[in-house]
């Protein structure tokens, strides 16, 4: 809802907080996604390398594969400011 | 949600996974059915009895090394087991671990009432219990049986073998006492598993499962052996066959209305699919390895069901403990000079 009486300048810098904003939800909440979702693939890795040391690369390479939805986030945020 | 999520409890579980894939496959138990003792215990010194192997290998010889080094392997194993799983799963691990307990207490008390020596009873001892190697050290250097259960006071064996000493040793048999301890172990059981812990629901399916199949085997065994009296002694509560229907069924002359008689009270549906299969009469110790595969067949199933709870760590732990009874039954086998076929058909595989 915009007001009315409101200033160009005052609607721009309100745009501006709600980009921030955004960019703040798509980063923090794709980083809790990604925690989720990597604190049970990190729990079963280091399970897997505790057994068998020649696997640890690959366990880190699959603790990792999450880290990929932060990065949605982050690419959405950036958009988000600077595009 | 809450266990099914927990971090501590997908570590536990994928370790025991990959402990699990590490067993000896079938082959390699075909393979060593050729074998002779001396080659069976190169084969498993080149897996995860190793260490044992390299360390008993100076003080044991022949079939006691492979005795020797597959009890020590079994109860370090269990110990790590118990070392690393969390919070409930420790404590059903635990109560379920309490099982050797009563097995090396009894392995004690036959081997003193028969006069064997303290080194050749350690042998067969497998400190995987409550009860430590120093404990089972205590038990062993007390010279009569009334002061090895004077020093269990205060353990949870200690009310029965209280009870049920006196009996045993004035008839020379520790049957019924062997009967009251299972029935108290399992009793515990259900006690600890329904006490509202979370994920007691599970164990408790197990541990009804591990009845049903204790005394489905009981009854194939008292009609092989035609014993008709006291068989509520023998009888397990907590499954679903009940007191009076174990008894009732244990009357039955006939094998096939025992056969029918048995499917009606069997409510677990893959033992009912066994029961289908023994139409005919078979030897007892061909029904006990079919009753463990099923058993083990059903355990897996809700393991992968349940993927992260108690199952998964009780499929390693029976899994592993078969591994140890099919090189033992080998080994001892090879020993007597039995014929691989026979050796072959009391292996759990």
């Amino acid at each position: 809802m915009v007001d009315v009486n409101m200033t160009l300048e005052m609607v721009q810098a309100s745009q501006m907080g709600m980009k921030a904003l955004g960019a703040g939800l798509a980063v923090g909440l794709t980083g809790i996604g990604t925690g989720v979702a990597e604190m049970a693939i990190g729990s079963a890795a280091v399970g897997a390398t505790a057994e068998n040391k020649e696997i640890f690369g690959l366990a880190l390479l699959f603790t990792v594969i999450p880290e990929t939805i932060v990065i949605f986030g982050l690419v959405v945020g950036l958009l988000l400011l600077f595009v | 949600m809450g266990v099914s999520i927990s971090a501590p409890y997908i570590y536990v579980c994928t370790r025991m996974r990959i402990r699990k894939a590490k067993l000896l496959p079938k082959e390699e138990y075909m393979r060593m059915l050729n074998m002779s003792i001396s080659e069976i215990t190169r084969v498993i010194s080149e897996t995860e009895y190793k260490q044992e192997i390299d360390e008993l290998g100076n003080t044991f010889k022949g079939i006691d090394l492979l005795e020797v080094a597959l009890s020590w392997n079994l109860a370090k194993e269990y110990q790590r087991i118990l070392e690393i799983t969390p919070g409930t799963l420790k404590q059903f691990t635990r109560a379920y671990l309490r099982y050797w307990d009563i097995q090396n207490v009894l392995t004690i008390l036959r081997g003193k009432s028969q006069g064997e020596k303290t080194g050749k009873i350690k042998e067969v001892l497998v400190p995987a219990g409550g009860l430590d190697k120093v404990m089972l050290d205590r038990l062993l250097a007390e010279d009569s049986m009334d002061r090895i259960i004077e020093a269990l006071k205060g353990r949870r064996l200690y009310p029965v073998l209280a009870r049920e000493y006196p009996a045993a040793k004035e008839t020379g048999s520790f049957a019924r006492m062997e009967n009251e301890l299972y029935k108290q172990f399992y009793a515990e059981l259900i006690a600890d598993a329904s006490g509202g812990i979370s994920g007691g629901s599970q164990f408790l399916a197990f541990i009804r499962l591990d009845i049903d199949v204790k005394n489905i085997l009981t009854l194939f065994r008292l009609r092989a052996d035609k014993i008709q009296e006291d068989v509520k002694e023998m009888y397990i509560a907590g499954g679903t066959i009940t007191a009076a229907d174990f008894a009732a069924l244990n009357t039955i002359q006939d094998y096939r209305e025992f056969i029918d008689q048995l499917r009606v009270k069997v409510r677990t549906g893959p033992v009912l699919e066994l029961l289908n299969d023994l139409e005919t009469e078979r030897p007892v110790y061909e029904i006990a390895s079919l009753l463990v595969r099923v058993q083990m067949e059903q355990m897996e199933k809700l393991s992968k069901r349940n993927p992260f709870s108690i199952y998964p760590i009780l499929v390693y732990l029976e899994k592993k403990k078969y591994e140890v009874f099919n090189l033992r039954a080998l080994a001892r086998g090879k020993e007597s000079k039995l014929p691989s076929e026979t050796i072959g058909k009391y292996l759990v595989m």
